[in-house]
């Protein structure tokens, strides 16, 4: 019954988030103008004036599903990440793995690597290497005998945050570009406010193909939330699952990352707010994630760019004003089950 | 005690003979008032008079309180625009007093080059330099001209990241003085990044840049500027950064290069 209302739902509000996103900005352009662009560029014949389509379609459009696209990634991430660790606190951000690909892209961006001879890739592949070597850290570090210990954890991951967001830092001030400092600083705080077109391809397709292996990999990922040993159990190569799902959530992150700067706490709000409504399962948690996370990410953006009149703000403010408060609350829980 | 532009109090000086300037702004503001003389060093940033290529440099951002004192300055000029308040608190306890000017609009520029004449420079000087600038100002005036006559104009400082100038800044004073009608002088913010959608519905007349005013680039930067006037009818101009953003008496050029911009192709 449950599952029935969250597909309706979800149903109902991605075209209604889809409208929103593109009717609602640091400028006002109505509702009406907003579906006449959409009607002109459908080739209706209807008339769109030049300003109203160049906001809505060359600018807001790109921007929505940039944020749709981010938004399901980090959140299906988030998933990964929370089966993987075995515990509801993890997150890309939280982890560290955000600040590493935002290191990566940062030093490449501003000059200091090699174009990896791959052109319009490098800045993803950066940000991927940076966000793999943090999160390997991370998860070495936490790692005991016993299992994993979330203390060193979430303890490894603000450290290595820091020290990525040192080398950031680093890198910046001693750029051999100093002109594009000002822009990364922007981009750091996480700002979907330079998404064109052409950007949408690369982080599209590796959503899809990150979310598809991920689906597909429900059953291991519920029986990894038993346990290491009843998964094994069970016939799950436990080893190969925890590498490969290392591997997808750097590739995921760090692409993200490179398109959108560091967005928090999506991938720690969205899968709670998913489990408590449709269980733990993972053939629907993940689905259920990749389209709430869409949709919250708009939504966030939304109140990012109408905050101040005439100017954007990064999104990764409004994240984290939502996500951060949320955290807290579930670390004072004494035991946070699944489910 | 003097008290400098911010309402801060400083004791008197009866002739200062190590000056340190830490804003480029400022050491221009202390050439106009005839106290090139008594400026032993600039920050790296200084570009301007010539006269300071033989200065010591220190640098401003961030401040090298060290290097500073060892210079032993018996005052110190700095800027609202690039300097802290606080920072000037810090030599203070080590007994160097900071002298604040600050440029807010095009009158300030003169009242600023007479008041550091007379407090510390020259008077006569500082007083012959600052009616000049008030008399090419004045011959420039526009300011009778309707709201209708007068483009309206948007000063870019970046053109990916848009960086502006927000409603205290002086830049829309030389912009009207130009003969222009600035939009970003109602902005939220001092420092505001503008949206590109912004400045879309804004549909300025003329953009006025920092930078390279190539209008292709622009546009493909900005997927959808084309449909801003200015990128339409090719009234994209730069005008010299350092005559915009640099707080002293250049910004008088910089606004006469705003009016042949703004009379340009209209």
């Amino acid at each position: 019954m449950n599952r029935i209302l969250v597909a309706v739902g979800l149903g109902v509000l991605t075209p209604v988030t889809l409208i929103a996103g593109v009717a609602i900005g640091s400028v006002d352009v109505s509702a009406g103008d907003a579906l006449s662009v959409f009607l002109s560029r459908l080739g209706t014949g209807a008339e769109a004036s030049p300003t109203a389509d160049a906001i809505v379609w060359d600018l807001r459009l790109p921007r929505v599903l940039m944020a749709m696209i981010v938004g399901g990634s980090l959140a299906v991430v988030g998933v990964a990440m929370q089966a993987l660790v075995r515990n509801p606190l993890a997150e890309p951000y939280i982890l560290g793995l955000s600040s590493g690909s935002a290191a990566g892209a940062a030093t490449y961006y501003l000059g200091y690597l090699p174009a990896f001879a791959m052109g319009m890739l490098s800045m993803p592949v950066a940000a991927f290497l940076g966000g793999l070597l943090t999160i390997t850290l991370v998860y070495g570090v936490a790692r005991t005998d016993q299992g994993l210990s979330v203390t060193r954890l979430l303890l490894a991951g603000v450290a290595m945050s820091a020290l990525m967001a040192a080398i950031t830092s680093f890198v910046m001030l001693t750029s051999p570009e100093p002109n594009r400092m000002r822009a990364v600083l922007y981009w750091l705080m996480g700002s979907l406010s330079a998404t064109r077109w052409s950007m949408l391809a690369t982080p599209a397709l590796v959503a899809v193909l990150g979310s598809v292996v991920l689906a597909g990999l429900s059953r291991p990922l519920d029986a990894l939330l038993m346990g290491e040993e009843p998964a094994r159990a069970l016939g799950v190569p436990v080893e190969r699952m925890k590498h490969l799902l290392i591997v997808l959530a750097a590739l995921m992150t760090g692409v993200m990352v490179a398109y959108s700067g560091a967005i928090g706490f999506v991938g720690l709000i969205v899968p709670h707010a998913v489990r408590s409504v449709v269980g733990v399962s993972h053939r629907v948690v993940i689905p259920v994630s990749l389209v709430s996370g869409a949709l919250f990410l708009v939504w966030a953006d939304l109140a990012a760019r109408s905050v101040l009149s005439g100017q954007d703000l990064p999104v990764g403010i409004a994240t984290a004003i939502a996500g951060v408060p949320f955290f807290l609350m579930l670390l004072r829980r004494h035991r946070y089950p699944f489910g | 005690m003097i008290t400098d532009d911010l309402g801060r109090s400083i004791p008197q000086i009866d002739r200062a003979e190590r000056v340190v300037s830490l804003a480029p702004g400022a050491t221009e503001l202390a050439f106009a008032a005839g106290m090139g003389s008594q400026l032993v060093a600039v920050t790296t940033a200084d570009n301007y008079p010539p006269a300071v290529q033989g200065l010591e440099r220190i640098s401003a951002l961030p401040l090298n309180h060290e290097a500073i004192v060892a210079l032993e300055p018996d005052l110190i000029l700095a800027s609202d625009q690039i300097n802290d308040p606080r920072e000037a608190e810090a030599l203070a306890e080590v007994g160097i007093p900071t002298y604040f000017v600050s440029v807010g609009s095009l009158p300030d520029v003169s009242r600023v080059v007479r008041a550091l004449g007379v407090l510390f420079g020259d008077e006569v000087a500082a007083g012959q330099y600052a009616d000049s600038l008030e008399a090419t100002l004045q011959a420039l005036d526009t300011s009778r001209r309707g709201d209708a006559d007068r483009p309206s104009v948007i000063f870019l400082i970046g053109d990916d990241t848009l960086f502006s100038f927000g409603p205290e800044s002086y830049v829309h004073d030389m912009i009207l003085v130009a003969g222009g009608r600035s939009l970003t002088a109602e902005m939220s913010t001092e420092a505001p990044v503008l949206s590109e959608e912004f400045v879309l519905a804004a549909q300025p007349e003329v953009l006025l840049t920092a930078f390279d005013p190539d209008p292709a680039r622009l546009v493909e930067l900005h997927p959808g500027w084309e449909a801003i006037p200015a990128i339409r009818d090719g009234r994209v101009f730069r005008i010299e950064p350092d005559l915009v953003l640099r707080d002293g008496p250049r910004l008088i050029a910089g606004t006469l290069a705003m009016r042949r911009a703004l009379t340009a192709g209209s």
